[in-house]
């Protein structure tokens, strides 16, 4: 499973891996804007050199964090199906450049966001979006998401196989099918709320006060400093470089 | 429909992020007010539940199946302020671990989806949900939750200058009324099954003092039926409105910046460099202090809740 992976890769120990997440999203902050901020450029040469400006930045980091660059790269083309279709309706609607635009902007921006997750594990970049700011309820709600999703889709799977199984061959009529079907999702439904009342026992039986625990505060340190000296000058001189069309 | 990063011009993400941000912060603000921290893991794991919902199948003839979304049933069941919150962290998930949705386009599609979506779906059982319209309503609001997040998406993809000749318009709001007609039916028929389970789990429609619901709510379903009016009438006026909206979000930039651009590089990167940038700085200054205000105050509102 490809997040699974994606799990994985985050559990590195390269430099980019040890940086701070804080430093990293306002990084991948500027990364996103300078990209989407660049006045497209006017001949196909120009485009070329902007879009693999950007792409070789974001290669020269993938090396630095040690991760396989082609499984990444496919792995950020889940943009892809959503860019494409409306790509493609620009390009029959008489703007080609722009269709290209669209394209390579949009996967470069899903990669940019995929380098960061594959370098910091999930709950480490919640907690530094807290500190960033977010509504403490979010990260909490972000951060049991992301815990049980794998769990309860696992649960839905295997509910699909029996459902597979018990009518296997036969051609039930469309009412029933759909009534079984609302009635898998109600049992799903049922199963995520026992299951959430367990957690919640679980987590009174071990002390849980009604409070969650804050966690040890992220700390900055000089090589998160120069990491993000270093990005801002790097950005920046890229995105001033592209100035004017 | 998840807005990827790129499509939307600098000055609609940047108004989208700096109205969901605050927005969001309201909601989230009220539903921490409500909720014991003690229900925040089942607020998570109904989450997670929206996602694998969506593996299971409906048949909808022709072939075709259709999937739960979950908005107006996530309202249903957990009241419509938990609901915009559980919707954000599903979105926030997609954005990031799954390159579903943009990062800088998350304020967008919170605000298609989360805020307007569940809101727009909350709306007609929270006025009908204790009369005899009641499956009606259930049906509307799942209908609603869909059609006002495609069409909210629609209209912003055309503002920022995304070409679409008017017969991709009329086919994709088709297709979005038929998955909206989709999604009430998938919303009906589950809730029904899942008050047979246990009626507990379906929340009645709550008669307090919800006026922000109802507000952002009905604005989200007015914003919806503009755009699609306007959509399908004239859709070179949203393109228009979007170079305009460009103008002022440019002039409103430069105006600041003026002095300082001249002996850094020209005008012409302040111009659009800054741009992104100063929106970001602002929304991230307005939202904190924003929730500095809300957090001084919220001893009082807690007392009149």
């Amino acid at each position: 499973m490809h997040h699974v992976r994606v799990d994985e890769w985050s559990r590195g120990t390269s430099y980019i891996h040890s940086r701070d997440p804080r430093v990293k999203i306002l990084v991948l902050l500027l990364f996103l804007v300078a990209l989407t901020t660049t006045p497209p450029a006017r001949s196909l040469p120009g485009f070329l050199l902007q879009i693999f400006t950007y792409a070789g930045l974001l290669w020269i980091g993938t090396a630095t964090a040690g991760l396989p660059a082609g499984a990444l790269e496919l792995r950020a083309m889940a943009v892809l199906p959503f860019s494409a279709v409306f790509a493609l309706i620009t390009w029959l609607a008489g703007d080609p450049s722009r269709a290209l635009l669209l394209v390579t902007r949009s996967y470069l921006s899903a990669l940019a966001v995929l380098l960061v997750v594959a370098t910091t594990p999930i709950p480490l970049l919640l907690r530094g979006l807290g500190a960033l700011g977010a509504p403490r309820i979010l990260v909490l709600i972000v951060q049991f998401l992301h815990r049980y999703l794998f769990v309860i889709s696992e649960q839905a799977q295997h509910m699909r196989s029996a459902a597979a199984c018990r009518q296997a061959g036969t051609k039930s009529r469309r009412l029933s099918t759909f009534q079984a079907a609302s009635g898998a999702v109600s049992v799903l439904f049922a199963r995520s709320y026992n299951r959430a009342e367990g957690i919640h026992r679980a987590m009174l039986s071990r002390g849980f006060q009604g409070q969650f625990a804050q966690g040890t505060p992220l700390r900055l340190t000089s090589g998160d400093g120069v990491f993000a000296v270093l990005m801002l000058a790097m950005i920046c001189s890229l995105r001033l470089a592209f100035l004017s069309r | 429909m998840h807005i990827p990063d790129n499509f939307l011009s600098t000055p609609v993400w940047t108004l989208m992020d700096a109205i969901s941000i605050p927005a969001f912060g309201l909601i989230a603000r009220r539903a921490s007010r409500n909720l014991d921290e003690s229900r925040i893991p089942l607020l998570g794991v109904l989450g997670a539940f929206v996602f694998a919902a969506q593996m299971i199948n409906f048949p909808v003839g022709i072939g075709t199946s259709g999937h739960l979304v979950g908005a107006a049933l996530l309202a249903c069941t957990l009241g419509p302020a938990a609901a915009v919150v559980v919707m954000t962290a599903i979105l926030a998930i997609q954005a990031f671990v799954f390159q579903d949705g943009g990062i800088l386009a998350l304020g967008a599609n919170v605000f298609n989806m989360a805020i307007g979506g569940v809101l727009a779906g909350y709306l007609p059982y929270r006025i009908w949900g204790a009369t005899k319209a009641r499956r009606f309503a259930i049906f509307l609001g799942g209908f609603l939750s869909v059609m006002v997040g495609a069409c909210l998406a629609l209209a912003e993809l055309l503002i920022s200058g995304v070409p679409m000749p008017r017969p991709v318009i009329l086919v994709s709001v088709g297709l979005f009324c038929v998955s909206s007609l989709i999604e009430g039916a998938i919303t009906l028929s589950v809730i029904e099954a899942i008050g047979r389970l246990n009626p507990g789990w379906v929340r009645g429609p709550s008669r307090g003092n919800n006026r922000i619901v109802l507000l952002l709510g009905g604005v989200a379903l007015i914003l919806t039926v503009a755009g699609f009016l306007i959509a399908s009438t004239a859709p070179d006026g949203l393109e228009r409105l979007g170079q305009q909206l460009g103008m002022t979000a440019r002039s409103a930039f430069q105006a600041p910046l003026a002095d300082y651009s001249a002996p850094i590089a020209g005008s012409v990167w302040a111009k659009r460099a800054s741009a992104g940038l100063a929106g970001l700085v602002g929304i991230y200054g307005a939202c904190l202090l924003l929730g500095r205000l809300v957090l001084q105050r919220k001893g009082v509102r807690v007392e009149s809740a």
